[in-house]
């Protein structure tokens, strides 16, 4: 790439006026046009969650006539709760919920404890734990997801199944399968170690000094300190774990245990032209990410920049 | 405060170096292993098990109603590679991935460069661009799915305005494929622009007053002093989008069910997900799920060498 770019012997023509005007000064026209994109850019990205909104605002004839109106001429609110009882998105909502908090839960407390031993303690065997929790995190869901499925199958004595994991159906369509196996991510562990990493050693020799054991160390000195690291994490935990899909698809059967992601699917395939009841759905299963986004983003955008600049 | 708080650490910590010397080594070793325990135990039962087992399944034939298993060589390769519909699956991850990765870097570098001046609501168009990477793919696949709807839907009423009358989208075999590509180039831009944005925060801002003095434009900039510094995050982002790429899923199972219209949308996942899940034939599901990941393995060591060195970052 970077060829191409300083082989120019001349300098290319300076486009009229525009240009991102890195060194600030730069000329008013070019900075209206910037906005001007920008707006644009912003539009696009956002329309799609503006149609949903609006399209689960409408009445059902309004919806399916042609041309489409942009904003609805009745504002159908009770749209939500006959969505809610013309399918179980309530419980499906719930469910979600259940599940993601207790991803969230599981994960800030065993992914801590982890990620402060192998940032923090010295023992035998720490960097081959390390490349070991690296290598998990590379691993991609499809090359893992059908030994899962056999592993949750087999679980012996639940399910029907004997002590060898044979005769039953093991924790399929139980909340074992939905909550145990994805609990535990291993970025989560190591963003805590590059979080962990970054405090000072003075803090650990001082709270040592004053006689506190190394898990007093970890819960009541170093921990506190963490509260954005543990944001972080819990937050990109909650994501993950709220927008799963293909795990729950495959260990899930009943209505009663499906989360919202499967069950709009379903009702998808069921009900091809309930577009309103469908986008009140969408609405439920994206607008609780969306407000946490909106009020946490610092975090988010930190995890990230964590995860990316080693 | 400060005086009387510093002298008596001080003391202690000579009794306490006495006190240490052997069992801290000891105490430390026993907590890190106990905090350890439950995290490591859990990966390597629900990670590391399953991985290994991937490759020991793809070499044998697993009967999953009768629990048996047999040695079977190369046997499920074989039958994979003498299927036309993975062929087709392979083809079209293929060209899936060719469509969405560039297009959107190359969206999300510009927008990072644009968005990466003190601007006035710059939080506001940040949060925008984002916003599409922390939504559920299958709700908003399903949105999309809706405005791609061929007759009352979004797009061809907005097509209409031009006189253009638009295709059948998610149902056409033709455009099938793109409808995917244009929902997922919308979805990826918002991470790769954040992790650009945190890349040219760190470009040093005398380079490019160096760059101007010497008679650089804003254009030339951007490619001689902005594209070669975001190397390394290139690199990242690259890797990352190709693994997501390839490993793309619920797009394409919630827009083009079943395969797409006539078979023309099924991807190497979508294929994994029909052997195990449907037919319930695991093992040649792990042998599919080994070719994807020898693609994944191939794609991030050539990234590497491609890109230059990585963890220079």
């Amino acid at each position: 790439m970077s060829p191409e770019g300083t082989s120019a012997p001349v300098a290319p023509p300076v486009p009229s006026g525009p240009g991102p005007g890195r060194l600030g000064g730069a000329p008013r026209p070019g900075r209206i046009l910037l906005h001007a994109v920008l707006v644009a850019l912003s539009l696009a990205m956002v329309a799609p969650f503006v149609w949903m909104v609006l399209t689960s605002l409408k009445s059902h004839a309004e919806v399916m006539s042609y041309p489409p109106t942009i904003l609805p001429s009745v504002w159908q609110w009770v749209n939500y709760p006959d969505a809610l009882g013309f399918a179980p998105f309530g419980t499906y909502f719930r469910n979600s919920m259940v599940i993601a908090v207790s991803h969230t839960a599981i994960n800030v407390a065993l992914a801590a404890m982890a990620g402060y031993a192998l940032a923090r303690l010295p023992f035998r065997g720490r960097t081959p734990a390390l490349v070991f929790v690296l290598a998990a995190m590379m691993i991609p869901t499809f090359t893992k997801i059908v030994p899962q499925y056999l592993l949750a199958k087999t679980m012996p004595f639940f399910g029907g199944n004997d002590f060898l994991g044979r005769g039953g159906s093991g924790w399929l369509d139980s909340w074992w399968a939905l909550i145990v196996p994805g609990a535990v991510t291993p970025l989560a562990i190591f963003l805590f170690r590059q979080f962990y990493l970054s405090l000072p050693r003075e803090l650990e020799e001082a709270a040592r000094l004053d006689g506190l054991g190394e898990f007093g160390i970890f819960a009541r000195v170093m921990t506190p300190l963490m509260k954005p690291a543990i944001a972080t994490v819990a937050l990109i935990t909650f994501e993950n774990s709220w927008n799963n899909f293909v795990w729950p698809l495959i260990v899930t059967r009943t209505d009663q245990l499906r989360v919202i992601q499967v069950g709009l699917a379903a009702f998808q395939q069921t009900e091809r032209t309930l577009w309103e009841y469908l986008m009140a759905g969408t609405v439920l299963a994206t607008v609780p990410m969306i407000v946490l986004f909106l009020f946490t983003q610092r975090y988010f955008v930190q995890g990230f920049a964590t995860a990316g600049i080693k | 405060m400060a005086a009387p708080t510093a002298a008596p650490p001080a003391t202690r910590a000579v009794a306490g170096a006495h006190r240490r010397s052997r069992p801290l080594g000891h105490e430390r070793r026993r907590a890190a292993y106990l905090m350890l325990a439950p995290g490591m135990l859990h990966l390597a039962w629900w990670i590391g098990v399953p991985t290994v087992a991937t490759f020991v399944l793809a070499f044998t034939r697993y009967d999953i109603l009768a629990g048996t298993m047999a040695w079977a060589g190369l046997d499920n390769f074989v039958a994979i590679f003498r299927d036309p519909v993975w062929w087709t699956a392979v083809w079209n991850t293929v060209v899936y991935t060719f469509f969405t990765v560039p297009v959107a870097m190359a969206i999300a570098v510009v927008i990072a460069v644009l968005l990466n001046t003190n601007l006035r609501a710059r939080a506001w168009y940040r949060t925008a661009v984002f916003m599409p990477h922390i939504t559920a793919t299958v709700a908003i696949a399903l949105v999309w799915m809706w405005m791609f709807e061929p007759n009352i839907g979004l797009f061809n009423w907005v097509l209409s305005w031009f006189g253009v009358r638009g295709p059948a989208w998610t149902s056409d075999p033709a455009w099938a494929m793109t409808s995917v590509i244009l929902m997922s180039v919308w979805k990826g831009i918002g991470l790769k622009m954040v992790i650009y944005l945190a890349a040219l925060q760190g470009i040093p801002h005398d380079l490019y007053e160096a760059a101007e003095i010497d008679g650089a434009g804003p254009v030339r900039r951007f490619f001689a002093v902005t594209l070669p510094l975001l190397g390394p995050a290139t690199f990242f982002v690259l890797v990352v989008s190709l693994i997501e790429s390839f490993q793309v899923f619920e797009q394409f199972y919630v827009l083009t069910p079943e395969g797409g219209p006539a078979g023309s949308t099924t991807v190497m996942t979508y294929e994994i997900y029909k052997s195990a899940f449907q037919r319930f034939d695991m093992s040649v599901a792990s042998a599919q799920s080994v070719v994807l990941f020898v693609f994944l393995l191939v794609l991030t060591i050539v990234g590497r060498r491609f890109t230059g060195r990585d963890d220079v970052a």
